[in-house]
């Protein structure tokens, strides 16, 4: 049986405004995105983009670590950090940051005040991997996996109270 | 047009990272698009739209003054906009589901998570183009159709409420 549209939505189909390509254009793109010839510019400009946006992180970095003490600024650098580090080629940088902001909003999912010791040793530690990401990036991974267990069971307290 | 792909169109970037911003113009350059502009917020964006044609939108979720949610609602429903169907593409962070949510209500086509590699966003432009979305008007929404599949034959349950309501009223 075919489910009746609601009564007062109305369908408008693809051909029935202006698409960004006909179908012969259509077909051509698709080709090229799914070239060879275009994936290897495109890895080309990814590698290229990698020195500004590890500058670009390490700016946001210096700015966290400035707003300290102002926690919405705070959070708003490490919510960029955690958005590009990762595409800069700083996964750790990013992981860290994620499981901050992740904690974060759990936090507030659960009405509960972030504990300031966790917030400063997660800040302390992206800042500290952003840094130092190409020359000890196993060191990292073992802050991030550390710090992550530090917050699952600070969340999983906080949950049980 | 024949042979020709994205020569001819013009994209529109609104992100406030001018690093990501200079990224996502050489991954588009790298497909073929020609004619890029760019806005670092949705206030900016809405000033390019009125100025030129854009055929396409990479947009960030988090700005200021306004952000991708206000500018994508303005876009489509906005009395005044230059183009209410533009496939408006959303880039977030992966753990924001609500912003999601809210940016599928807004009218986003399609999602392109962090952190950005160019298969990810290049397959996002593939379903724009091949997979063109049926748009929806009804009371509270315009843009893109939200339902993703929809089975032609399907006889399985109903399973939203305003489906019983609806065939109570027919």
């Amino acid at each position: 049986m075919k489910k009746p549209a609601k009564n007062d939505a109305h369908l408008i189909a693809p051909d029935a405004y202006p698409q960004m390509l006909g179908e012969q254009g259509a077909a051509h793109a698709l080709r090229t995105l799914r070239s060879a010839q275009t994936a290897a510019k495109a890895q080309v400009a990814m590698e290229a983009a990698i020195p500004p946006l590890r500058a670009g992180i390490l700016q946001y970095v210096k700015e966290m670590e400035d707003a300290a003490g102002d926690l919405p600024i705070m959070f708003e650098k490490i919510h960029e950090i955690r958005g590009f580090a990762e595409t800069a080629g700083l996964a750790t940088t990013g992981r860290i940051a994620e499981i901050l902001y992740r904690y974060r909003d759990d936090m507030e999912r659960i009405g509960r005040p972030l504990d300031m010791t966790i917030v400063a040793l997660h800040v302390s530690a992206i800042a500290r991997a952003a840094r130092t990401e190409e020359d000890d990036a196993g060191m990292g991974e073992v802050v991030a996996a550390e710090l992550a267990a530090l917050v699952a069971r600070r969340l999983a307290g906080c949950e049980q109270l | 047009m024949s042979g020709v792909g994205f020569e001819n169109l013009k994209a529109l970037i609104v992100e406030d990272n001018a690093q990501m911003r200079a990224l996502l113009r050489a991954l588009l350059n790298s497909a073929g698009f020609k004619e890029i502009a760019e806005a670092a917020h949705g206030r900016a964006a809405l000033d390019q739209l009125c100025a030129r044609r854009s055929d396409l939108v990479l947009s960030d979720l988090a700005m200021k003054p306004m952000d991708g949610l206000e500018f994508t609602h303005h876009v489509r429903n906005h009395a005044q906009s230059p183009n209410p169907f533009v496939p408006i593409i959303m880039i977030t962070g992966h753990s924001e589901k609500h912003r999601v949510e809210a940016a599928r209500d807004a009218g986003v086509t399609e999602f392109l998570a962090k952190p950005i590699t160019a298969q990810n966003l290049f397959s996002r432009i593939a379903e724009i183009v091949e997979h063109p979305r049926a748009f929806v008007r009804c009371n509270g929404y315009f843009g893109p159709d939200r339902r993703r599949h929809q089975v032609e034959n399907y006889t399985g349950p109903w399973r939203r409420q305003e489906d019983f309501q609806d065939m109570t009223v027919r």
